[in-house]
């Protein structure tokens, strides 16, 4: 055959590595489940419990991000399907097996964060979309709900699913870089949970500086049609954490191109 | 063709590889043989561009392996067979390993079948024993139809039919021209199984040549007690023996066979209280040959070492 292998064809493969192990398809059931399930949740709380509220609640109330709380902790799921895309190659030692058929290092990472964005990219539309629209349809009679069409919600919910991705290819950087599944998932979380409690130690003012960089504060502006107080706006939330990753994923390529595969030297 | 160039790896304070030369040809099975941890995976995996020379360079027909554009169409290696995810089938592992090499889907089961694990290919690799991997091991390396083939210990955990069968498949890879390079720390294993042998110790490079060269140099020696030893030894001496040896306990002669200095003794009117042909075995040449090259050797005070 003449034709030589390409980046797809590395794609190709990756795709089918990604989708005959059990950790990415149960990452994705725990996915679904936890932004769908979530928002059905906090939003029959909100329905049943909106007499209830105080007026400032009430005036302040968003049904669109409250809708979409549940990804939150979906961010969690994609984050182990990310980091464990690459890092069990090396628990598991097969990353020899992978170099040897894909020597090129950086085409081999280009294909596997191909498949992992556009993998993570389509799941987090779908449960982000399925929330809000389930989600408003809970509302609907009761709380004010929002639509679709109006752009600065449209907006928010395409951002959410696009926050899902964007962490997934983070956890990946960091498990390209820790060559570990523990050490990843742990580094991941704490970025995610720890740093913004250490956040709280330090003098209101600094605070709020502080808080508003970190991703999860990234990704409430994200999925809120209306900046939140102290927060960035969404767009430029969605560039910031972008910078995060592609800093990340920049280290960890670098890193990845030097070092003997596997040898953990 | 697999061509070592000045090749040294040096990890940390650690020198694994030192200035190892040598090349290995198609058409023959090429043993590489040295003791453990003596830098044979470390010189494959440099070949196969995993791990970075420090010094020199490995190529594989005049190219370095990172620069194929279908690495497994040209070259198949064989370096741990349970470096696989244990979650995967095996039909699902070697697919993905030909979509990344543009091979076609039917080689995936031409392979499996050849090596003997069609009915368990749809199990996960995780379930596999030892001798089940090296074969799914195996199968990937074929998987490109390559004309270079690479195996580190590929005989670790084959059953007698397994290494039999491995030993066979090696020889017919070598008569269809391919060049097949096969590590190995049992000299005897290399013995039956190789035609050129390169030996290593310490990451460096110690004899090579062939089999029959290298058990030439394995011949024994012949222990003599007589009557006389000075006469039997002047009698050896001008018969193209010679004599390594000589005390109370008799005469270590080399060159002749135990029949030979009998009837040397004979003629010589020398009686022989004892002779006793010392055949060393392949295994002791080996050890002899990389004695001070093994890296985690028997204790200093081991009286079998004095």
């Amino acid at each position: 055959m003449a034709n030589e292998s390409t980046l797809m064809a590395t794609a190709q493969s990756e795709w089918l590595k990604f989708r005959t192990v059990r950790s990415s398809i149960m990452g994705v059931a725990v996915t679904v489940l936890l932004t769908i399930g979530l928002g059905v949740l906090i939003t029959t709380l909100v329905r049943t419990h909106w007499t209830q509220l105080s007026p400032l609640r009430v005036a302040t109330f968003d049904p669109v991000s409250s809708s979409l709380r549940g990804s939150l902790f979906a961010q969690f799921a994609v984050g182990v399907i990310g980091s464990l895309f690459i890092t069990s190659e090396y628990t598991s030692g097969s990353i020899c097996t992978t170099l040897t058929a894909v020597p090129n290092r950086f085409r081999l990472i280009a294909g596997k964060c191909i498949v992992l964005a556009v993998s993570m990219l389509i799941l987090g539309e779908f449960v982000c979309f399925a929330a809000f629209l389930i989600g408003q349809r809970i509302y609907l009679g009761v709380v004010p709900t929002a639509s679709i069409s109006n752009g600065a919600v449209l907006r928010s919910v395409i951002l959410a699913g696009l926050y899902l991705a964007l962490l997934a290819l983070f956890a990946f950087a960091l498990g390209l870089i820790l060559r570990q599944s523990a050490a990843a998932i742990s580094v991941f979380v704490s970025v995610l949970l720890i740093v913004p409690i250490i956040g709280l130690f330090f003098p209101q003012n600094w605070q709020n500086d502080f808080m508003r960089f970190e991703p999860s504060t990234l990704g409430v502006s994200m999925q809120s049609p209306f900046a939140p107080s102290n927060s960035f706006g969404a767009w430029s939330a969605t560039l910031i954490l972008l910078a995060y990753v592609t800093g990340t994923m920049a280290i960890a390529v670098v890193l990845f191109l030097r070092r003997d595969a596997g040898s953990n030297q | 063709m697999i061509k070592i160039d000045h090749l040294t790896k040096r990890y940390g304070d650690t020198l694994a590889v030192d200035d190892l030369d040598f090349e290995v040809k198609p058409g023959v099975v090429t043993g590489f043989l040295g003791p453990n941890g003596s830098g044979k995976s470390t010189t494959m995996r440099i070949i196969l561009g995993l791990d970075h020379a420090t010094k020199g360079q490995a190529t594989v027909n005049g190219t370095r392996y990172a620069n194929l554009k279908d690495p497994i169409r040209e070259v198949g290696a064989l370096l741990d067979a349970k470096a696989v995810h244990p979650g995967r089938t095996a039909r699902n592992h070697l697919r993905a390993l030909a979509a990344s090499n543009q091979i076609k889907k039917s080689r995936v089961d031409e392979v499996l079948d050849f090596v003997g694990i069609s009915t368990v290919a749809n199990k996960k690799v995780g379930t596999y024993s030892l001798g089940m991997s090296q074969r799914l091991g195996i199968a990937g390396a074929l998987l490109g139809d390559p004309a270079i083939l690479l195996f580190d210990e590929p005989v670790n955990g084959l059953d007698p039919e397994g290494i039999k069968w491995i030993r066979e498949f090696f020889r017919a890879l070598a008569n269809e021209g391919r060049t097949v390079f096969v590590s190995s720390h049992l000299m005897n294993e290399m013995a039956v199984t190789a035609d050129e042998i390169i030996v290593i110790g310490r990451g460096r490079f110690i004899t090579s040549g062939s089999v029959n060269d290298l058990t030439k140099s394995a011949e024994g020696t012949v222990l003599a007690r007589a009557s006389d030893h000075e006469k039997l030894a002047a009698a050896v001496a001008s018969n193209r023996g010679v004599v390594h040896e000589a005390n109370d306990e008799g005469l270590t002669i080399s060159g002749l066979t135990s029949d030979q200095v009998g009837q040397l003794a004979f003629d010589a009117g020398i009686t022989i209280f004892e002779l006793t042909p010392q055949r060393a075995s392949l295994e002791e040449v080996f050890m002899d040959l990389t004695a001070g090259a093994v890296e985690y050797g028997s204790p200093k005070s081991d009286p079998a070492h004095g």
